[in-house]
Formats: structure tokens, C-alpha cells, sequence
């Protein structure tokens, strides 16, 4: 059976993730399992206790470039349906940054796809975080992103 | 062959880092035809000796795609240099 792509969903959010909605929303009967990560706000970083997160985002180029990841995942794996939602603003210890959810007929498809998902989305999309620390706060070490491979070239 | 040096207007986005150390979000600037992306940083390394730094780990994005340094800048492009990313 064809993927649907149609049917994927990309969100920036700045109020707590629903992630069981995200859940239902990639599930359906054609499908046999459902693959999802859910990253959260940790309480330390390198032996620092963290207060909270600040998370921004270059939004509608993040957006693209989720849509990317998807596109991709379709391409790459014999998935169904994706959902992949990112939250901003202030973040409190606990609460998800960021789910993913994916569902395919079978579990392998879905455990690599979802895995390969998150560790796209921390390298390419244009999301940045500070953590904020009771004696200051820093922005996150981060990665470079892969230089342009395909660069359009001006003219 | 062109007689007239024409300028074109971009608009350049700052993020995260880049956004703290300029204290810009965002800002259009005024820039001769056969600018490239990187005659552009060097531009704002100038004007921000602070961003020196961070140099090394920028990439940029021209129209929200990621761009290599020697592309032309066109008139009308939207131009962000971004610092490491750290979503997730």
C-alpha cells in the first residue's frame, strides 16, 4: 500500500504537546505498529541542575524542513503516516520538547524511521535552545548543519 | 555588459546566538548586485566583532534553504546566518 504523505502532520506549538492525539493521528488499520519518541526537558545538563529551556526557531524554514524529513522517511521506509510536532517558548523540567510518531505495517519499518526522524530533525532543522541554569544560562552546544548539498545556485 | 551598478535590498533574520550577540531579530540591508552570502558576513563581522567567535560554526540560508557561501545574492532574498542548531 502507498504511503500517504497527505496525511502527515508538522507542527511548531507553543502550549504542551498532545501526544496521545499525535498517536491517533498516525494510526490506522492498515498499520501494525506504532513507533513514537518523546524528548523532554532533562534536569541537568553536564552535571548543572537546569531551571528551564527557552526554545526558538527560524519557524517556517523548521517547517520545511521537517517536511523534508518526512518526504525522506517516505522515501526510505515503508511507513504510513508521520507526526512530528516541536514545541517553543519556555519549557519547565519534564515537559516534551518534541514528539514523533510513526506508523507502518510492520515494526521494523517504524522503529528506523522514527529513529532516523530525530536524529534528522536535531541536525537540520533550525531550532535552537538556551538553558537556563540558576547562576545564568547558555545556548545549547548544538550541531552544524550539513552544508547546503544540493545549493541552488543564483542563477 | 551592464553600465549601471544597481543595489538590491535583502533581508537578513538572526537566531539564537547570532540573535544576542547583534541584539538584532531582524533587519534589511542594502547590497551591490554581485554580492555573495559571504561578502555579506564579512560585512557583519565588521560591524560585529563580537560574532568573530562563532564564525567557524555558521552556515547560511538564503530563502529558507541552506546555501553555499559563494552564492550571489539576488534582490528581495531573505537571509539568515545560523548558529549551531539545538532542537530536540
Amino acid at each position: 500500500m502507498p504511503s500517504t504523505p497527505d496525511n502527515d502532520l508538522y507542527e511548531l506549538v507553543r502550549t504542551a504537546i498532545d501526544s496521545a492525539a499525535l498517536v491517533e493521528h498516525v494510526r490506522a488499520e492498515q498499520d501494525g505498529a506504532i513507533v513514537t519518541f518523546d524528548g523532554f526537558v532533562r534536569n541537568e545538563s553536564h552535571g548543572r541542575a537546569t531551571k528551564h529551556l527557552e526554545y526558538e526557531a527560524y519557524e517556517p524554514m523548521a517547517l520545511a524542513k521537517m517536511r523534508e524529513i518526512g518526504a525522506q522517511l517516505h522515501e526510505d521506509f515503508a511507513i504510513h503516516r508521520l507526526a512530528m510536532v516541536h514545541r517553543l517558548g519556555r519549557l519547565e523540567i519534564g515537559e516534551t520538547s518534541v514528539f514523533i510518531a510513526v506508523s507502518a505495517p510492520h515494526r521494523g519499518a517504524a522503529f528506523d524511521a522514527c529513529r532516523f526522524a530525530i536524529d534528522t530533525l536535531k541536525r537540520t532543522v533550525p531550532i535552537w535552545k538556551k538553558e537556563y541554569f540558576q547562576d545564568g544560562a547558555v545556548w545549547a552546544e548544538g550541531e552544524v548543519p550539513p552544508a547546503a548539498p544540493e545549493a541552488k545556485s543564483a542563477s | 555588459m551592464p553600465s549601471v551598478s544597481s543595489s538590491i535590498r535583502v533581508k537578513l533574520l538572526f537566531f539564537g546566538r547570532v540573535r544576542e550577540l547583534t541584539g538584532l531579530s531582524e533587519e534589511e540591508v542594502e547590497v551591490r548586485a554581485g554580492t555573495t552570502l559571504a561578502d555579506l558576513l564579512e560585512r557583519y563581522m565588521r560591524r560585529y566583532p563580537q560574532l568573530a567567535g562563532l564564525r567557524a560554526s555558521l552556515v547560511v540560508s538564503r530563502n529558507q534553504e541552506f546555501a553555499e557561501w559563494d552564492t550571489r545574492i539576488a534582490d528581495g532574498d531573505e537571509i539568515a546566518f545560523l548558529p549551531p542548531v539545538s532542537g530536540g
